[in-house]
């Protein structure tokens, strides 16, 4: 990748040369349209994404998708190429590199594969598992694990909702025991992306149910610790190459040690992690929508009806510049969250903003390209169906879209 | 009126009930039992006060006995201030 990122090719990441018209508008085509989100290396380093993306996680995942097949190799490629390290500072193994750089290459790798199953549980990894932990973890937690999350050799997993306990997160029941040097757990996880193929989990649980939230505790929890199973794999509507389960705690002992952050401070980790998780995770998601996009207007260009270009009724036209809109209107919301914590500034309220919005037009967008696409759209070996699949799950995971207004609404004082 | 005690009040007013009367918020007033101030509401006060007068304040800590009331708050505070 640093050599990737040496070269200098110029143009934009996603210019197609298939897709060259004249730009008589004068309205900017892909070519030409100026990136104002992204400076000219993040440009360069989502370009080294989106070529890495089709090199290495590209084809057809109909069969994946069918199979719920996790791709290792994909896994560690991109371990290899530096995603899982980006935004880890380089005394524990990364490179260092800003949040808004990071969102760079994620666009690029929704843009670049079809795998959007493998990027989802990437992202589950980054935000809800590193990012906590070098955040709130102590040194030794920190030189313990972040090498191995960055590498590519740990994959994390993120253990909060329970059966009972989703929207309301706070009220979870799984309980946390001191024991001397150790705490005993006891309790279930539902929901948890990367379950069945976790090296570690960061889970919460309550010291004490009466005291609510500030009994809530992280904890890090490592495959293999006595007590900690995984059960039933959960089969979903969409994202079925990221394995998910649920996780049962009877009696499970864990060092003391493996706290993260203090005890009763869990809702602040939590919260933190939902914060960049809400504000991240759907930056792949704006690459498939730049790929729908892309792939409508060339097929609008292409099939004709009725003989011309169906792109030339407005009925089709229309759906494509909704994309557009859409896709336009979306980017800055997602790169501010990265130039917010580039600068160490809070982004809760726009973390919410983005998710709900984000994951709204993504919902149409994958929509309006099947319909664009016809019979051949609701085809699964046409691979458009599956993201409106993908999107649902969009408007829920990281909290509901319900729930992100409430956030948005407390944000503005009602 | 002791500082902390307005200190809470600022803070309660600002944070969790914008636009409500100050006179509405006495030092007796219910906050946790009447569901004004919720557990996480709680906790946002918790790290306030850790933050604003250096003190530590740990999870058994934060039940209703000591945060119920901003009479019950200011007088934690002030035995946590003394105790360092």
């Amino acid at each position: 990748m640093v050599e990737a990122l040496s070269r200098q090719t110029g143009g934009h990441p996603f210019a197609d040369p298939q897709l060259a018209v004249p730009d008589r508008a004068g309205l900017g085509t892909p070519e030409a349209s100026v990136d104002l989100e992204l400076d000219t290396q993040q440009q360069d380093l989502q370009r080294a994404a989106i070529d890495f993306a089709r090199a290495s996680l590209g084809g057809s995942r109909v069969q994946a998708d069918r199979d719920e097949t996790f791709d290792r190799e994909g896994w560690r490629a991109c371990a290899s190429f530096g995603v899982m390290g980006m935004a880890i500072p380089q005394e524990y193994g990364g490179l260092g590199l800003g949040l808004t750089s990071l969102l760079a290459v994620m666009e690029g790798l929704g843009y670049g594969t079809r795998d959007q199953g493998l990027l989802f549980s990437l992202n589950a990894h980054l935000w809800t598992n590193s990012i906590p932990i070098l955040l709130y973890g102590t040194e030794e937690q920190r030189r313990r694990y972040l090498p191995g999350l960055t590498d590519g050799s740990l994959i994390g997993a993120n253990g909060a909702s329970e059966p009972d306990a989703g929207s309301d997160i706070f009220s979870m029941r799984t309980r946390a025991t001191r024991d001397g040097d150790h705490y005993v757990l006891n309790g279930t996880k539902t929901f948890v992306t990367n379950a069945p193929v976790a090296d570690l989990v960061v889970a919460y649980a309550t010291i004490d149910p009466k005291l609510g939230a500030t009994g809530i505790t992280g904890f890090i929890i490592e495959r293999g610790a006595p007590g900690m199973t995984v059960s039933r794999c959960l089969d979903k509507m969409g994202l079925r190459t990221s394995p998910m389960a649920e996780l049962i705690f009877d009696d499970c002992r864990i060092p003391a040690s493996n706290r993260l952050g203090r005890e009763g401070r869990g809702v602040q980790v939590f919260e933190t992690s939902m914060e960049w998780e809400r504000g991240c995770i759907l930056a792949t998601c704006l690459g498939v929508m730049r790929r729908q996009l892309e792939t409508c207007i060339a097929h609008a260009r292409s099939r004709k009806q009725f003989g011309k270009p169906i792109g030339k009724f407005q009925s089709v036209a229309n759906k494509i510049v909704d994309m557009k809109v859409r896709l336009d209107a979306c980017r800055p919301l997602v790169y501010r969250i990265g130039r917010l914590k580039d600068q160490n500034r809070p982004a809760v309220q726009e973390a919410a903003i983005a998710k709900l919005q984000v994951s709204d037009c993504f919902v149409k967008s994958s929509l309006d390209a099947i319909q664009i696409f016809g019979g051949y759209g609701y085809m699964t070996e046409q691979e458009i169906e599956r993201d409106l699949r993908d999107a649902v799950g969009s408007t829920i995971y990281s909290g509901t879209n319900e729930i992100q207004r409430n956030i948005v609404a407390a944000s503005l004082g009602l | 009126m002791s500082d902390v005690a307005e200190t809470v009040r600022d803070f309660i007013l600002t944070r969790y009930l914008p636009g409500e009367s100050p006179e509405n918020l006495r030092n007796d007033t219910p906050l946790r039992t009447s569901g004004i101030l919720d557990s996480v509401a709680t906790l946002g006060l918790v790290s306030f006060l850790e933050e604003q007068y250096e003190i530590e304040i740990e999870a058994h800590e934060t039940d209703i006995d000591n945060f119920d009331r901003i009479a019950d708050i200011e007088a934690f505070v002030e035995r946590k201030r003394a105790a360092r």
